[in-house]
């Protein structure tokens, strides 16, 4: 049996158990996503265009950290608290390929939100959306730091601390990160901690693939991507293979 | 042989400095097509043995080889040889029993999967009615019938289960036995783990008592009961309780609670002991008797109520 159709299985058993929670939680994205856009420029008095091509090229970021670091890790504490984790431990497939068909799940759930309101945001304002080729590479590349590395803190921890972390996260990535804004209206403490977390470079290398011609992302974001992608899916598998 | 368990030690660590052998020094073996019953009370090492087996944990002393194959060297393999029934209730969600069961025969079987054999568990468990309803509107005891089916949909040669009647109504416990009897016939072994005694001595060829991480006795039920005890016990319900009446000399040890009157007594005073009671239920002290063999529940009690363990 090759690896090809146990991860169409795989993933076929982890969509179909969880397919009214993934459709109820796709839908609320696509609020979230246009919530952001639409909903920000209330807080910003007459915004100009540059902000909001800020807010809309940040909104995707938001989804894809909160589908990762958010929704991912509730389900995987669910998992664990009712002994289905144990059970995927038994299952006679390579544990690689289950976190592969539940990246796609994930993929998938986040993937409208985006779209929905980039649409909706270009038709509303029009902010100077310039899509380069680099956006799939880039959105697979945030995409997949996000959930290596909610996968990996939430195998790793506890329920109750990674419940506590995601919570953190949430607040912190709307409020405290320079998504919707640019860095250095932070405070240098946070600007500097925001060089070692994903969360500015994810933002950074979203906005450049999406508004090419305004935004440019370093090496450097994209290396850190790389690294916390690869610390996090090697965390979860490294914990899945653990006795 | 199928499976191999040699000398097989696991020690957790537990509060403060202090460590809790969770098995300690476990020999056995299974043969092809045989049931083996795992039996003991909660908490005496059966599903950490059973984790071991699977090569989800590592002993720290001792072998185990599934088909001439170490464990420890390829737990994977050990996953496809393996298929497991988990004793906590695997959460079905959204799926329906005939999706999860079909998938699972799918993941374990590829091409080789054949459909109608879902079909034929469901009819043999009479759980039709419910093939194509949501897990989460059933019932615990179908959501444990369908746990029970993902795990012999497309069985490898060995079949763990733990504790698989729990919530089962006691009609479907029997198809159940018969599905799992059936399934030897091709070759397949089972492991059933169970502190369920009663039931386990009709269905397994051989058990292991387990206590405090130590087998107290090994082998089939009726070795088991007879390491203990061959004795017969004859129970007697006495019209009021207190009846004149003389209890035979050959009596070993005599019970009495109400108008329940028991005693066990020598196999070979079987004879002599039903003449007795039929003369007593003549003569109007005796309404009702029955006579039985020392049960496996009996061996069990005796074996583990014993505080000290060798």
């Amino acid at each position: 049996m090759n690896t090809l159709s146990h991860y169409k299985y795989v993933f076929q058993m982890q969509f179909l158990r969880n397919a009214g929670f993934l459709v109820f939680m796709a839908l609320i994205q696509i609020l979230i996503s246009i919530g952001i856009v639409i909903g920000f420029t209330y807080l910003i008095p007459n915004p100009d265009t540059h902000s909001i091509l800020f807010l809309a090229t940040g909104a995707p970021t938001i989804i894809l950290i909160m589908v990762g670091l958010v929704i991912l890790p509730q389900q995987i504490g669910t998992a664990k608290a009712d002994g289905y984790m144990e059970f995927i431990r038994t299952w006679p497939v390579n544990r690689s390929v289950i976190l592969g068909a539940d990246t796609t799940m994930w993929l998938i759930i986040s993937i409208p939100g985006i779209v929905v309101s980039s649409v909706v945001a270009h038709f509303m304002f029009n902010p100077g959306y310039d899509v380069s080729w680099t956006v799939i590479p880039a959105l697979l590349l945030i995409a997949l730091t996000s959930i290596g590395v909610g996968y990996g803190f939430s195998y790793l921890l506890s329920p109750t601390a990674s419940l506590s972390i995601s919570q953190v996260v949430v607040f912190g990535a709307l409020m405290f990160s320079p998504v919707n804004f640019p860095m250095d209206r932070l405070p240098e403490w946070l600007q500097t901690l925001h060089e070692i977390l994903p969360i500015y470079s994810m933002a950074e290398v979203m906005r450049a693939s999406l508004a090419a011609s305004t935004f440019d992302a370093t090496l450097g974001n994209y290396f850190n991507l790389f690294i916390w992608c690869v610390l996090g899916y090697g965390g979860a598998i490294f914990i899945l293979n653990k006795k | 042989m199928i499976l191999d368990v040699n000398g097989v030690t696991k020690v957790f660590p537990g509060q403060k400095k202090s460590k809790t052998v969770v098995n300690d020094d476990l020999t056995f073996s299974i043969e092809e097509g045989e049931i083996f019953g795992l039996l003991g009370h909660n908490g005496a090492g059966k599903t950490t043995l059973v984790n071991q087996i699977l090569g989800l944990l590592t002993p720290d002393n001792g072998e185990i080889n599934l088909l001439g194959e170490s464990v420890i060297q390829s737990p994977a393999k050990a996953r496809s040889i393996c298929s497991v029934q988990p004793q906590s209730q695997v959460p079905l969600g959204n799926l329906t029993p005939k999706q999860a069961v079909t998938l699972m025969g799918k993941m374990r079987a590829g091409n080789k999967f054949d459909p109608k054999r879902v079909d034929i568990l469901f009819e043999a468990l009479d759980m039709v009615e419910w093939a194509n309803t949501m897990g989460e509107r059933l019932s615990g005891g179908v959501r444990r019938l369908t746990n029970f089916c993902m795990a012999v949909i497309a069985p490898g040669q060995l079949v763990i289960l733990d504790e698989p009647t729990n919530d089962v109504d006691p009609v479907r416990r029997r198809y159940l036995w018969q599905v799992i009897r059936d399934l030897t016939n091709d070759g397949t072994s089972v492991i059933l783990v169970t502190h369920n005694v009663m039931e386990a001595e009709k269905a397994v060829d051989r058990v292991a008592i387990m206590h405090q991480g130590k087998f107290l006795a090994q082998g089939t039920p009726s070795d088991v009961k007879s390491s203990v005890s061959n004795l017969m016990r004859i129970e007697l319900l006495l019209v009021k309780e207190s009846v004149d009446m003389e209890i035979p000399s050959w009596a070993l040890s005599t019970y009495m609670n109400g108008s329940r009157l028991v005693f066990s007594i020598n196999p070979a005073t079987v004879l002599s002991t039903i003449e007795w009671a039929k003369a007593q239920m003549d003569q109007g002290f005796v309404i009702d008797y029955s006579l039985s063999p020392t049960t496996i529940e009996d061996a069990f009690i005796a074996l583990t109520s014993k505080k000290e363990v060798v």
